[in-house]
């Protein structure tokens, strides 16, 4: 006897699914790019996948089938520049894939994010790369271009928005005269949100870590804006940029490699957001999402010893 | 609507219910094949022999074991067989069964005296009548009747009784058909059991999806001891425990019983063969069994006698031609059978008749925690899975592996489809195989250094002994020594004075 719910490969098409708006919305603003990274993503995912199950002696058609390296692959091309040459998502996706999942035994066993190990193992290790983004829509030749390394794209990339504020703050100047918002960065978080709220509807994730990791952002850079406003952004700010509402849906709610206990997943999610902001303000990296997050994977089986529900008549 | 219940728990769509929940009395069966040890601890006497004619209701095996319950013959017949048969058990291990070819009179023996007012007659009495009736509980546990209500006789500890009239699972509802049609029955009994155990109230907990069954039990209450209460319908309902958590807001410790609040829950089934017994002085010879499942066209109750095989009804529920699974109890706890030709048991509420379904792809734990939402004592099922699954059972009973009842709410929403409750009682088993064999290998340690100790002692002593032994010669022979030294000082002087008288 089982129930008609959702079964897991299923779940992993329904991520799939609340991804389109926020990926409509960011080929709205950037183009191509990231249509192409997500088909090179999800290749590159499969290929690694298949080929590692073969090694280990696995089935590989029923594996491939749970659709988790999809995903994984997906979140990774989302994460990174659109324009970035295709080298780099194959990379970062064999690395996602083969050391962040596979070399642990596979789906359910990785201490990691997958994603999001890929992503901190590009950003170190190609940091031109994995900083240089499109600044207006790029058309499907000139995307193909620079990810085939065709021509130099310098004509539409620019630093992400955070980048820039953080440059410029650094530099003496005031917040007020920065304008620091950006439409497009805000309507790719509100896609993401609107992808979240789906999520949550269908009761693929849990409230606690979205509810718990916005708010630690929230806090945690209200309470640095409320020390001195001129030297750090305000918190709506925060929620709107960089890959928030992408990781607060998607990313850190990866069931793998969270807390697993409804206590331990609101320390978990607001310790990420603490980590996040911190990052992001006090660090060298244009976000914090990918760092805050493996950091606190890493402390996931702590976090879940103690917070152990209270069990039945104990 | 009321509001009142417990954490977790699943709503499982009824998908065989039927229109009007009634009840089919069954011809009687050609034989019956009644188990002389239904609980493990039951070892029942035979007290009749083959070829031997016996009447319905006649004892045919008794306990002198005060736990256990006696034995009746359900049918009037003759004693055919008493050997090994195969019977509704997980184990899939045969028992000693006495066999009775039904001679079709179903004659019984002389009643045994009605009573007109069981008041004048006082608890104890009234408890041994439900012992002498067989009276197990009837929900699915077989917990004898007597021993709940006997502690109390004795020591007024019981304030409340709970009266289970939820269906211990979706899908089954003997219960429900019990209810709606014996409903006076049901009071009746409730009004016995409030007699003999001195309680303050009865409350009869009824789901509230069964509404007729709870305005026909409405009809009968006019004792104002008696109280019906309304609870959400999901599974576990039924539990003891949370069934007290959901009515009382009370959480009976983990390792205590209800008994330790002064609560007594009995099932319905329970309740009314209980009414029988004291009333009409009726032992336990027959039951209500739900049939159901996809493998039927017809899921209905039927009143049938006890040891009859399970073809004798599900045949009447139209199975359809396919491939069946025979399951007794529900579909989330109940215990797979390979053959219809077993017997039906006083715990076996019901059959689920499924059509063989292809069975799920087992998948990879993405530990989404769907498991410990629904987990109706809280507890972590994705991370028992982890340490059952690596036989770690400390670190699993850690996680409070002993806890779990084992409802199958996990296994049921699981999206890997991963049978968890299978790795929590096997667990479960091995974690009691752990301390066993931990408990004997201390005591074969103690064994062995006892062994040494005393070896050792032994030794010690034996040394200290040949000391003392070797000291003492050694004195002797000093003294010995002296006595030879004083003989010879003597001789010597003898000899002095001898040379002295010679010169």
């Amino acid at each position: 006897m089982h129930s008609n719910t959702l079964d897991s490969s299923q779940i992993m098409r329904q991520v799939i699914y609340a991804l389109i708006v926020g990926v409509s919305v960011s080929f709205y603003f950037f183009g191509w790019g990231i249509l192409i990274q997500i088909v090179l993503a999800v290749i590159a995912a499969i290929v690694a996948e298949s080929a590692f199950l073969k090694m280990r002696n696995y089935p590989i058609k029923s594996t491939i089938s749970d659709g988790s390296a999809a995903v994984t692959g997906v979140l990774l091309a989302i994460s990174i520049p659109s324009i970035a040459p295709w080298w780099v998502i194959v990379v970062g996706v064999f690395f996602a894939i083969i050391f962040g999942k596979q070399i642990y035994g596979g789906l359910g066993n990785n201490p990691f994010n997958p994603a999001m190990l890929g992503y901190a193992f590009l950003l170190i290790s190609y940091p031109l790369h994995m900083t240089t983004w499109a600044s207006e829509f790029v058309s499907i030749g000139s995307s193909l271009d620079s990810i085939l390394n065709l021509s130099s794209v310098d004509t539409f990339t620019g630093a992400t928005k955070l980048d820039e504020v953080r440059t410029q703050i650094s530099l003496g100047t005031a917040i007020e005269t920065l304008k620091p918002y950006s439409v497009s960065q805000a309507w790719i978080n509100f896609g993401f949100l609107l992808g979240g709220l789906y999520l949550l509807m269908r009761k693929i994730i849990f409230w606690h870590i979205p509810v718990s990791f916005l708010s630690g952002i929230f806090l945690t850079s209200g309470v640095l804006f409320l020390m001195d406003d001129n030297a750090y952004f305000p918190p709506q700010l925060h929620l709107m940029l960089g890959a928030t509402m992408l990781c607060a849906f998607f990313i850190a709610t990866d069931p793998v490699s969270s807390s697993t206990t409804p206590n331990g997943r609101l320390i978990y999610g607001f310790l990420i957001g603490v980590l996040v902001v911190i990052i992001r303000v006090f660090g060298g990296y244009p976000d914090g999402v990918a760092f805050a997050v493996l950091l606190m994977n890493i402390a996931v089986p702590l976090i879940d010893s103690y917070t152990k529900p209270r069990v039945f008549g104990k | 609507m009321p509001t009142k219940s417990y954490n977790g728990g699943i709503v499982v769509p009824n998908l065989y219910r039927v229109e009007s929940v009634g009840i089919i009395t069954v011809s009687l069966p050609n034989k019956v094949v009644l188990p002389l040890n239904e609980r493990v601890t039951d070892k029942a006497v035979p007290c009749v022999s083959v070829g031997e004619r016996v009447l319905t209701g006649q004892v045919i095996a008794t306990n002198k074991d005060y736990d256990s319950v006696p034995i009746h013959a359900t049918i009037s017949g003759q004693v055919t067989a008493i050997d090994d048969q195969l019977i509704a058990h997980k184990s899939g291990l045969k028992t000693r069964c006495i066999t009775i070819q039904s001679d079709g009179k179903d004659e019984w023996i002389e009643q045994q005296d009605t009573i007109d007012n069981y008041l004048n007659l006082a608890p104890s009495v009234l408890i041994n009548k439900i012992r002498q009736a067989g009276i197990v509980g009837m929900g699915g546990a077989g917990f004898p009747a007597h021993l709940k209500l006997g502690l109390l006789g004795l020591s007024n500890l019981c304030k409340t009784i709970i009266v289970n009239g939820t269906e211990c699972e979706p899908g089954i509802m003997c219960d429900d058909a019990l209810m709606q049609n014996y409903p006076e029955k049901i009071i009746s009994g409730v009004e016995v059991m409030l007699h003999i155990s001195g309680a303050e109230r009865a409350i009869i907990a009824i789901e509230n999806d069964k509404i007729d069954a709870h305005n026909a039990l409405l009809q009968y209450i006019s004792d104002e001891r008696i109280s019906t209460e309304l609870i959400p319908t999901k599974y576990t309902s039924g539990s003891e425990k949370l069934l007290i958590k959901a009515l009382l807001n009370k959480e009976i410790p983990s390792g205590g019983f209800a008994i330790d609040e002064g609560i007594v829950c009995q099932n319905v089934s329970t309740v009314s063969a209980i009414y029988d017994a004291v009333v009409d002085g009726k032992p336990l010879v027959s039951r209500i069994v739900t049939v159901t499942g996809s493998g039927v066209s017809s899921p209905d109750n039927y009143d049938v006698r006890l040891g009859s095989y399970f073809e004798h009804i599900v045949s009447l529920a139209k199975p359809s031609n396919e491939k069946h699974s025979i399951r007794m109890g529900g579909m989330m706890m109940g215990t797979d059978v390979a053959t219809m030709s077993v017997p039906i048991s006083k715990i076996c509420n019901c059959i689920f008749v499924n059509n063989v379904a292809p069975k799920y792809d087992v998948k990879e734990c993405i530990r989404c925690g769907s498991c410990n939402q629904v987990c109706p004592v809280d507890l972590l099922p994705q991370q028992l899975y982890w340490y059952s699954k690596s036989e770690n059972t400390e670190k699993a009973s850690d996680y409070n592996l002993l806890d779990c009842i084992e409802c199958g709410c996990c296994s049921y929403v699981c999206p890997s489809h991963i049978p968890l409750v299978d790795y929590f009682s096997f667990a479960k088993a091995l974690h009691r195989k752990n301390i066993e064999d931990k408990r004997r290998t201390d005591a074969a340690r103690e064994r062995f250094e006892y062994r040494e100790f005393r070896l050792e002692r032994n030794n010690k002593e034996r040394t200290e002994m040949m000391e003392a032994k070797k000291k003492a010669i050694k004195e002797k022979m000093a003294n010995e020594k002296g006595q030879k030294d004083k003989i010879a000082a003597a001789m010597d002087r003898v000899n002095k004075n001898k040379e002295d008288n010679a010169q």
